[in-house]
């Protein structure tokens, strides 16, 4: 019997813990991340270099997108929709690797990173409005909503899952196909496509996360017009 | 399709560490950096608007010195052309006083010269007087030169105090000067006629005074009585210039 595609064989065992594909690259991700951050940022100065032009770039326009669609001061939301979105990039993006396989073409990554938003959509609601004020946001626009309000909260956490693993599944799919039937280098405007499909996708994940945590918080920061220019270094 | 429960928690465990990891080492710097960077923009914006500013505020007291100093400058103008003005009316003042003063003295000078000039031409008319006079005279015979003035100096005495006329001769000879060398019998005749006025006839010392052109003169030691022309024109003189 062929198994599925989309199951997964653990590599190894770290005790009675099964290490699969999708968890090693995303420690290799991880790692590169992590000595990315830590080399690039060694050494800032308020005359940027080429690096650190990009890396203030990338922080403004998070900054940017999150002011845009929370409108609210971007500082307490910043680590997590820029690492979501640094993440599924690099992961939709490490396709481009012969061998590898994107994280985010497995279910259980994406639905570990919906888990993480709907996790934090909870504790920035709760945060921003009070556990009271949080619960009754499910009663609106009237309390016959609150079945429906909180079957929404689900099923757009599995919409989130869905739409990633989808995408990037059949990206991941579309390209083996055709390159199995085809020459190496006949899939490869597919793969730019599929470069495009990942960032599309990554940007779509970190909007909606953004969205979600931004309805959760509620009311507009009278304050953030004012902040704007000044974005929060905590 | 089955969900790897280990996976799923592990890429939870995974991104939770990530996002840690991030925010730590990448986001947190950064933004900081931008911060110190704006910090500092601020900061320079501050800093040019206050030295702006102070240039402003030094931009002003300049111009209200440069008001003030033109303020000064038209005030000291106006200061010296009112002192000018004052000098210029005092200096014609003295111009007209010393204009005046000179005009004055010129004018005094002038009837000065005019009195000298008319005394002058009194002597001179004098002289000339007394020159035609002795040419008159030196036609006429030599007795006119004294007998006619006899008389009048006998009246002329005659006229003198009384305490004068008793002086006469009472301390010695009176001097009697006469135009010309008396002739014999002319200082007696004078002499009688003398004391007819005087009660008695006087002691005569007398002596020739050509200067006198024609009559006599008696000098006692308190008068002198002139009876000749050459008292008349200097009378007639003096007239003159006192006239003129």
């Amino acid at each position: 019997m062929m198994e599925s595609p989309l199951s997964l064989e653990p590599l190894f065992h770290l005790g009675p813990v099964p290490i699969t594909a999708p968890v090693v690259v995303t420690w290799a991700i991880m790692l590169a991340l992590a000595l990315f951050a830590r080399l690039a940022t060694r050494r800032l100065t308020l005359i940027p270099g080429k690096l650190q032009t990009v890396l203030e770039l990338l922080v403004t326009t998070i900054d940017d997108q999150i002011r845009d669609t929370m409108q609210r001061d971007p500082a307490p939301f910043r680590a997590l929709i820029g690492t979501i979105f640094l993440y599924v990039l690099i992961a939709n993006w490490s396709s481009l690797i012969p061998g590898i396989e994107p994280p985010t073409a497995h279910l259980e990554t994406d639905a570990a990173l919906a888990l993480i938003v709907f996790a934090a959509t909870i504790a920035f609601g709760i945060s921003g409005r009070g556990l009271r004020g949080y619960l009754a946001t499910f009663a609106e626009p009237s309390w016959v909503m609150i079945p429906l309000n909180l079957i929404e909260q689900i099923t757009r956490t599995f919409s989130l899952i869905v739409r990633l693993f989808g995408n990037v599944m059949s990206g991941v799919f579309v390209v083996g196909i055709v390159l199995s039937l085809a020459g190496l280098f006949v899939p490869i405007p597919l793969m730019a496509l599929d470069l495009l499909t990942g960032a599309v996708q990554a940007y779509i994940f970190a909007v909606l996360a953004t969205v979600f945590i931004g309805a959760a918080v509620g009311e507009t920061d009278a304050a953030v017009s004012e902040q704007k220019d000044t974005p929060d270094a905590r | 399709m089955t969900i790897d429960w280990w996976t799923l928690g592990l890429q939870t465990v995974n991104a939770v560490i990530l996002i840690w990891i991030l925010a730590r080492f990448l986001f947190r710097p950064v933004s900081r950096i931008i911060a110190e960077r704006q910090d500092a923009a601020h900061a320079a914006l501050d800093a040019a608007e206050a030295a702006r500013e102070e240039t402003e505020t030094a931009r002003d007291a300049a111009r209200r010195e440069a008001e003030a100093l033109a303020a000064d400058h038209a005030r000291r103008i106006a200061e010296a052309q009112a002192a000018a003005e004052d000098e210029k009316r005092r200096l014609m003042a003295e111009a007209h006083a010393a204009a005046d003063k000179a005009r004055a003295e010129g004018k005094r000078d002038l009837e000065k010269l005019r009195a000298t000039q008319a005394r002058e031409l009194s002597q001179e008319a004098g002289t000339l007087a007394a020159d035609i006079a002795a040419r008159l005279l030196d036609r006429l015979p030599e007795e006119a030169r004294v007998t006619g003035f006899v008389d009048g100096l006998a009246e002329a005495v005659a006229e003198l105090p009384e305490a004068t006329r008793a002086s006469i001769g009472s301390e010695g000879p009176v001097t009697l000067r006469a135009a010309r060398p008396l002739a014999d019998g002319e200082a007696q005749q004078i002499a009688e006629r003398l004391g007819t006025v005087l009660g008695r006839p006087p002691a005569l010392s007398v002596e020739t005074e050509p200067a006198l052109i024609a009559g006599l003169e008696l000098e006692t030691p308190h008068a002198i009585v002139r009876n000749h022309f050459r008292a008349d024109l200097d009378r007639i003189r003096t007239e003159l210039a006192r006239h003129d």
